[in-house]
């Protein structure tokens, strides 16, 4: 954790070249990803976890009432597990790339510094939030890690369009981590403790906690770590910011998130689990509808980068519904749910390799449309295929974990089957529309002159697409999934491997298919239905603007300035006194005085006790 | 030599509590004096300043250095008080009681606990980045700096009294100096805020009034101090009539909505340092006055107006967050986000549990210099900018980089993300919070969500993309500037990263600061003792 703090503090203090910046992030990201390396082979052969606590805020508060409530505590709780392990590879390895492709990519965008500073501090705030088990500090490495996304994310200050586009990616998931805060507040309202080793045993044992507030809690948690997944409809952070913010950013930022809220809902699951199956059965629902509606959204975009971002997502909430699903039995004292973290895992590096492949491509072709490129597969080969691996990784990614956690003749298997289909159709259609086709010469643009990106550049997306394949590979593997949660998982069915494999090539083929006979046609009709959608969107924004927004502001600005106009009334009346005074300090002195004297004389007289007898 | 020795042995003593009484010079600071050094040295350095000879303003830097080692020397005489505060004990300390008006019952009682503590701490950095922020001050140098040191007097003597009469005094002379600052060094409308803030503190000064002589009356009429009249079992009716008089005043002070008239107009037309000391500890009283008076003392009366409470903590924070989009001038902006606090600080109040008063307690240091943070920041925007209006102000960031990061500091420190002393205050408010009034809780957060948006939406506008060509020159914030929000930036961080005090790894004593959240935690328990059951 440490690591690359330093290298956050020594970028900001000392540091302004580009190349001394880069070189300081990266021997940040490479030391965190070395002692990483380092504890999981500490931990290979054990199965406790490493555990260290610092005492951060320790105040008393009370003498009597609940002993969990006579004081408050938030340790620096540091607890690293097989889990926490990986995901802390996966995400080193995700910044790494980023980091590495930047070099090399990003010469042109200004304040290199700053950009590299903020990556070790989102890197040291991830690590901070993995191996944190007390609530309350994840929840303050969780709001530092949003605060570091905020900034890679706004990094182009200057442009409009940009600085435009990243509002939303403080509000909205400010907003949603509100709702993570309160959740954690309604645990803490009830138990008393934050600590998440303290508190699972004690979910039911103690008197006063209900099914209804575990319930509140549990969908509270959720639409907290729902924002950092960007599950729909918060997805808009994530969608609005993919090609207006820096490539890196945007790609470590999506990737690095779904890993971390990934870890932390599975951490955070037994207390849904203890709510009852309604609960459940609703945040099931959550996963299940943006795992169809983001890939659906993809299909629909014509920019390759939001439609990687949406497919990612697609892939994240799949991952995130097999989660769920595995708190899903009585007692989950034997559950799959760690499948899904390995799938998420595995979609985070090749949505990174994704983005990264497709920014150069883009930037290449000098067009974020998708109906403009094209050729990349004669063009740039190396980045096309880079683009092809990963997009099979996403599409992939979630066989494994459902074929160990989802029935496929179920309600459930039914729908993320066919969420798979749509993100291999997806992923299939982004490689098919850039690499096959003609290029088109276009004003001030000569497709002779599109060149593939440097190899030192190209490696990286190779390695995180390479990683992620392992990864795939491994999430079918049930002595992986072993590993992870240290417990025994028996191997499912070939035959679902097989099924869940098949439904994502049926996908590839069927985008082959239709890209084969007719590309123009295909991506006219995905622009055709992508404006629809944008302009549904922006009507309903219109709408919300109008009939909630607008009229709450007009309310608030009328109070304002009726209170401000009956305070005039009150300033009059004030400068009346004032003046009334100034008036009274002219009059001779006295006179008044004998007046005074006479009228305070008759005001005794008539209130005195027994004149009116 | 003496001076040098005695400062010397101070600091050698300023261990973390508890101090051994054998250490040799360990109780020097703790003579019958501290609290009034704290409210009697500057006003004597006022007069000093006032019958100076300053023939045509040739004495002008040396009145602001006089003014600023004032608050040095306040904030080292604090320091050491605060290293060698008791933060397990219960009772008021350094009590000075000394009798004044014995025919109606009132003392010259001051003493402080751990709010009080955390108050003065606020104030005393408050009035050093107000001297700091005052420092372009040509006019009248003489007269403004006397003014500025009078009310940081007044703003401490209302912390430390621990008799109503006193308090009442204080609070009420705060507002004098500080509405004639308004008045003399204020922009064109100065008079319009001047009255606006004579009015409704004054408001708030009679409700005040009216509360304490209600509490004077039950007890007995025999005394003012805080030790009898508010020991006595009181009716409930007379606590709710009181405790209703208290939260007027509190209202119009912190302010709440709907008693905010007085926000807009002082905020937009005094001088920054003014701003400052408004905006970090004039109006955190309020708050604190609710905490001492109200929920402290009259426990029947608050469970019975804590919705209310709740319901104007609320509308405060959703109500600040709504209008600062219509506002088209930055310091007005600045002015209703620096409500915000206050909102979350009345939360804490309201919910009645242990933990959310401690945060609100944290909240009012918190809320002080956030809020202080961001007035100080809108102002020195527009003041660099040369104008506050949104409509010109554009693409400022790549032109005044420091007082952008120093603005982000802000917008974190209202929001209170992590880092910030806001952060663990509004943890801990929400946390207490949740259970005895959830909807309110909710609705608070609901309103930071709007606070957020709307500070995305204006900062964004000024701060980010193409600059305005027709906007008038632009230059980055002056080395004064950089030092006042620097330290009530560098404030928030520090009490955020350590609330206990830094500590080397491995120990568990802190080095040289104790930790605020540890000293603060002396006399909440008592304050919160008839809430903990619950």
């Amino acid at each position: 954790m440490l690591t690359p703090l330093a290298m956050f503090l020594l970028a900001i203090t000392g540091v302004r070249t580009r190349r001394s910046a880069s070189n300081l992030a990266m021997f940040g990201a490479l030391a965190s990803l070395a002692l990483t390396l380092l504890i999981g082979w500490g931990l290979a052969r054990k199965s406790a976890p490493f555990l260290v606590s610092w005492p951060y805020l320790n105040l008393p508060v009370a003498f009597s009432g609940p002993i969990n409530f006579q004081s408050f505590g938030i340790d620096i709780l540091l607890r690293v597990d097989h889990v926490t392990v990986a995901a802390l590879v996966a995400v080193e390895l995700c910044v790494l790339g980023a980091l590495g492709w930047h070099r090399f990519m990003g010469r042109v965008e200004p304040g290199a510094a700053r950009f590299h500073a903020l990556v070790s501090l989102f890197l040291f705030a991830c690590i901070g939030v993995l191996v944190s088990y007390d609530l309350a500090e994840l929840l303050a490495f969780w709001g530092l890690a949003g605060v570091a996304t905020y900034l890679l994310l706004a990094h182009r200050w200057s442009v409009d369009g940009a600085a435009r586009s990243t509002r939303i990616a403080l509000a909205l998931p400010f907003l949603t981590d509100l709702f993570l805060l309160c959740g954690i507040a309604v645990v803490y309202s009830r138990y008393g403790v934050v600590n998440l080793t303290a508190l699972v045993p004690i979910l039911h044992t103690t008197p006063g906690a209900t099914v209804k507030a575990l319930a509140i809690a549990a969908v509270m948690l959720f639409v907290g770590v729902g924002g950092r997944l960007a599950l729909w409809p918060v997805h808009l952070w994530v969608t609005r910011t993919a090609v207006d913010a820096p490539a890196a950013a945007s790609a470590v930022t999506q990737a690095a998130w779904s890993v971390v809220a990934i870890v932390v809902l599975y951490r955070l699951m037994p207390i849904a689990g203890e709510s009852n199956s309604q609960t459940l059965r609703a945040l099931l629902y959550a996963c299940a509808a943006t795992a169809i509606i983001a890939p659906l959204l993809a299909l629909a975009s014509s920019e390759p980068r939001r439609a990687i971002a949406l497919l990612g997502i697609a892939a994240t909430a799949v991952a995130a519904a097999v989660v769920v699903r595995g708190f899903d039995t009585v007692g989950f004292t034997f559950t799959f749910a760690v499948a899904g973290v390995a799938c998420a895992l595995a979609a985070a590096l090749a949505r990174v390799a994704g983005i990264l492949a497709a920014s150069a491509i883009a930037a290449a072709m000098r067009t974020d449309d998708l109906a403009e490129m094209g050729d990349a597969w004669r063009r740039m080969r190396g980045s096309a295929i880079a683009l092809f691996i990963s997009g099979l990784v996403l599409g992939m990614s979630a066989s494994g974990a459902l074929a160990y956690s989802v029935p496929s003749g179920s309600k459930l298997g039914l729908v993320l089957g066919e969420a798979v289909l749509l993100i291999a159709v997806g992923s299939a259609r982004i490689f098919l529309a850039i690499a096959i086709g003609p290029l088109r010469r276009r004003r001030a643009f000569e497709p002779d002159r599109v060149r593939d990106i440097s190899a030192a550049a190209l490696s990286w997306p190779y390695l995180l697409a390479f990683a992620g394949a392992v990864l795939v590979v491994a999430s079918m593997v049930h002595g992986w999934l072993g590993f992870l949660d240290g417990r025994t998982h028996p191997a499912p069915n070939p035959i679902g491997y097989v099924l869940w494999i098949a439904v994502a090539l049926v996908g590839f083929a069927a985008a082959a298919i239709a890209f084969r006979a007719n590309k123009d046609g295909a991506v006219r009709a995905s622009s055709q239905l992508g404006r629809a959608v944008d302009r549904s969107v922006w009507r309903a924004q219109g709408w919300a603007g109008r009939f909630m927004v607008g009229p709450a502001v007009g309310i608030a600005a009328g109070a304002d300035e009726w209170s401000f106009v009956r305070d005039d009334a009150l300033a009059v009346s004030a400068v009346g006194t004032g003046r009334l005074a100034a008036l009274a300090s002219r009059v001779p002195v006295v006179p008044a005085v004998i007046i005074l004297a006479v009228l305070l004389a008759i005001t005794l007289g008539l209130i005195s006790p027994g004149v009116f007898r | 030599m003496i001076a040098l020795h005695v400062a010397v042995a101070a600091v050698l003593t300023a261990s973390p509590t508890p101090v051994p009484v054998s250490v040799p010079g360990s109780g020097i600071f703790q003579s019958s004096l501290l609290l009034s050094l704290l409210i009697w040295a500057p006003v004597l350095v006022a007069v000093v300043i006032a019958v100076l000879p300053n023939p045509r303003g040739r004495f002008d830097t040396l009145m602001k250095q006089i003014a600023f080692f004032t608050n040095i020397g306040l904030l080292f005489i604090l320091w050491i008080a605060y290293n060698q505060f008791e933060s397990f004990l219960g009772t008021m300390q350094f009590e000075e009681n000394v009798p004044w008006l014995s025919r109606i019952g009132a003392v010259y009682h001051l003493g402080i606990d751990g709010p009080g503590l955390v108050m003065l701490i606020l104030s005393s950095v408050v009035g050093l980045a107000s001297v700091l922020a005052s420092w372009g001050i040509r006019e009248r140098v003489r007269t403004y700096f006397c003014l500025l040191l009078i009310s940081e007097a007044c703003i401490n003597g209302a912390i430390v009294a621990h008799d109503m009469f006193v308090l009442l005094l204080f609070w009420g002379a705060a507002t004098i100096p500080i509405g004639l600052l308004v008045l003399g060094w204020g922009g064109p409308r100065r008079e319009s805020a001047a009255w606006r803030l004579l009015g409704y503190w004054g408001l708030g000064t009679v409700a005040l009034l009216g509360a304490i002589l209600a509490l004077y009356a039950a007890a007995g009429g025999n005394s003012f101090d805080m030790d009898v009249a508010l020991r006595v079992p009181v009716s409930p009716r007379v606590q709710f009539v009181a405790g209703l008089a208290v939260i007027v005043a509190a209202a119009t002070r912190l302010p709440l909505f709907p008693f905010q008239g007085w926000v807009r107009d002082v905020y937009s037309q005094a001088p920054v340092g003014v701003c400052i000391v408004v905006a970090g500890s004039a109006t955190r009283l309020g708050a604190y006055v609710l905490l001492r008076l109200f929920i402290g003392a009259e426990p029947s009366g608050a469970q019975l107006l804590s919705p209310l409470l709740a319901l104007l903590a609320a509308a405060t924070v959703i109500y600040a967050g709504l209008v600062v989009l219509q506002m088209t001038d930055l310091r007005r902006v600045g002015a209703y986000l620096a409500m915000v606090p206050g909102g979350v600080t009345v939360l804490g109040l309201a919910a009645l549990s242990p933990l959310a008063i401690g945060g609100s307690v944290l909240s009012l240091f918190s809320g002080g210099l956030a809020g202080a943070l961001m007035v100080g920041v809108c102002a020195t925007l527009a003041e660099r900018a040369q104008t506050g209006n949104l409509q010109v102000l554009k693409g400022l960031a790549p032109r005044m980089p420091s007082l952008t990061w120093i603005t982000i500091f802000a917008v974190l420190g209202l929001l209170g993300l992590p880092l910030m002393a806001s952060f663990p205050a509004e943890m801990m408010t929400f946390f207490g919070a949740v259970k005895n009034q959830p909807l309110a809780a909710f609705a608070v957060a609901f309103g930071l969500a709007i606070v957020a948006a709307s500070l995305v939406v204006i900062f964004h506008r000024i701060l980010f993309g193409t600059p305005n060509p027709d906007a008038p020159g632009v230059s980055d914030a002056s080395a004064g500037e950089k030092w006042f929000l620097g330290i009530l930036a560098g404030s928030l961080l520090w009490v955020g990263m350590f609330p206990g005090g830094p500590k080397l790894p491995g120990t568990d004593t802190p080095i040289f600061d104790p930790g605020l959240v540890t000293s603060m935690a002396a006399g909440i328990t008592e304050m919160a003792a008839p809430y903990a059951a619950k």
